[in-house]
């Protein structure tokens, strides 16, 4: 097998999986010819934030989460996002100094008083 | 008819906001039920009634108050025209005082009155989305491709950093707010409306689909890119600044 163009693990890799040794590199190999490549990988790991992965999708994912922290971190850093976002409307008056008028309020408070329910 | 004398409670009670309506309702009722009922037991039921009508217009005003600056500012985020999120937010109100007999406290005020305006806000866009169609060719044909080397794998110098601190930490954050929004805002506004209601309003994704009248592949690389996009943008902005990252 001729060697892969690019070596996917450079010395400080902080991956479980990295060529540190002969049979590593045996490992890394095989296990990033069977799974998807990172390009690919970001793209199905967002999809599942949406809808639930196939359980062979889900074991690839696995494996290569041992070659590769960078994915890893990406799928951590997805649900990070989705966690504080959630709880950006409550946070909403701090994210911006856009004012809300005295006017505004006035126009408001009466509306809610003037309408029936 | 009976002239009705608010006891000390009712007056003690800020009544400026909502009298007026009380009066009307009062009276509608007070002609309707005369001679029906029991004169005691008429002007018991109908005080109670104007007590809960108060009630409801003094906490309403105090709403106002305490989080309309909140929901104006969110919803200003969402749909960028002032008056646009300003119908939003006295819409919110309104639905708000209506329903009010539905919230228990099972949740705090602010989140219950977020998630109402958070449904009007699906109500808004379900109306553009009919309107509009709904795909960016420009920003949607950015492949990242400087994060990737040509096999496929990332390119080791610019892929994703490790995030610090925990999600927890920066809620507390105003200035980790403040970056989002600027990252929100950078998005293309389709695709940020798309991410926006399943991140923030997590609308399922099927409904998004029905709502926007896009196809599952549509939606799935809007938000892709949506999501790539958005986190290149923080961590720039925020994890990899002495703000963010020494927190």
């Amino acid at each position: 097998m001729p060697d892969e163009p690019y070596n996917p693990s450079p010395i400080d890799n902080p991956s479980v999986l990295a060529r540190r040794n002969w049979w590593q590199t045996m490992l890394v190999k095989f296990i990033g010819k069977h799974t998807p490549k990172c390009r690919e990988m970001v793209r199905i790991l967002s999809q599942s934030m949406d809808e639930p992965l196939p359980l062979m999708m889900r074991i690839k994912k696995r494996l290569h989460f041992l070659i590769c922290c960078w994915c890893q971190r990406y799928e951590e850093q997805l649900r990070y996002m989705r966690r504080t976002a959630r709880q950006f409307p409550e946070h909403a008056d701090e994210a911006s100094d856009v004012p809300f008028s005295i006017e505004m309020r006035e126009r408001i408070k009466e509306k809610l008083a003037e309408t029936p329910r | 008819m009976t002239a009705i004398h608010a006891p000390p409670a009712v007056r003690s009670l800020e009544l400026d906001a909502g009298f007026g309506s009380v009066c009307k309702v009062l009276r509608t009722r007070s002609t309707y039920d005369c001679g029906k009922k029991n004169r005691a037991d008429e002007l018991h039921s109908t005080l109670d009634f104007v007590m809960n009508e108060i009630a409801i217009q003094s906490a309403a005003t105090r709403w106002v108050d305490d989080h309309g600056e909140c929901l104006y500012r969110y919803a200003l985020v969402r749909v960028r025209k002032p008056e646009v999120a300003e119908d939003l937010v006295q819409e919110t109100f309104l639905a708000a005082v209506r329903g009010y007999q539905s919230f228990g406290g099972r949740s705090s005020e602010r989140s219950w009155l977020v998630g109402i305006l958070k449904n009007k806000i699906v109500d808004h866009f379900r109306k553009l989305g009919r309107e509009t169609s709904f795909t960016d060719m420009e920003f949607l044909s950015d492949e990242f491709s400087e994060k990737f080397v040509p096999i496929g794998f990332w390119n080791h110098d610019v892929g994703p950093h490790e995030w610090k601190p925990e999600p927890d930490e920066v809620m507390h954050r105003a200035e980790f707010w403040q970056v989002m929004r600027d990252c929100l805002a950078k998005l293309p506004e389709k695709i940020r409306a798309v991410f926006t209601m399943r991140e923030m309003d997590s609308v399922p994704s099927k409904e998004i689909c029905a709502t926007l009248s896009i196809t599952d592949s549509n939606l799935w690389v809007m938000l892709h890119r949506a999501r790539m996009a958005l986190r290149e943008c923080l961590e720039i902005n925020w994890f990899d600044t002495p703000a963010g990252g020494t927190a």
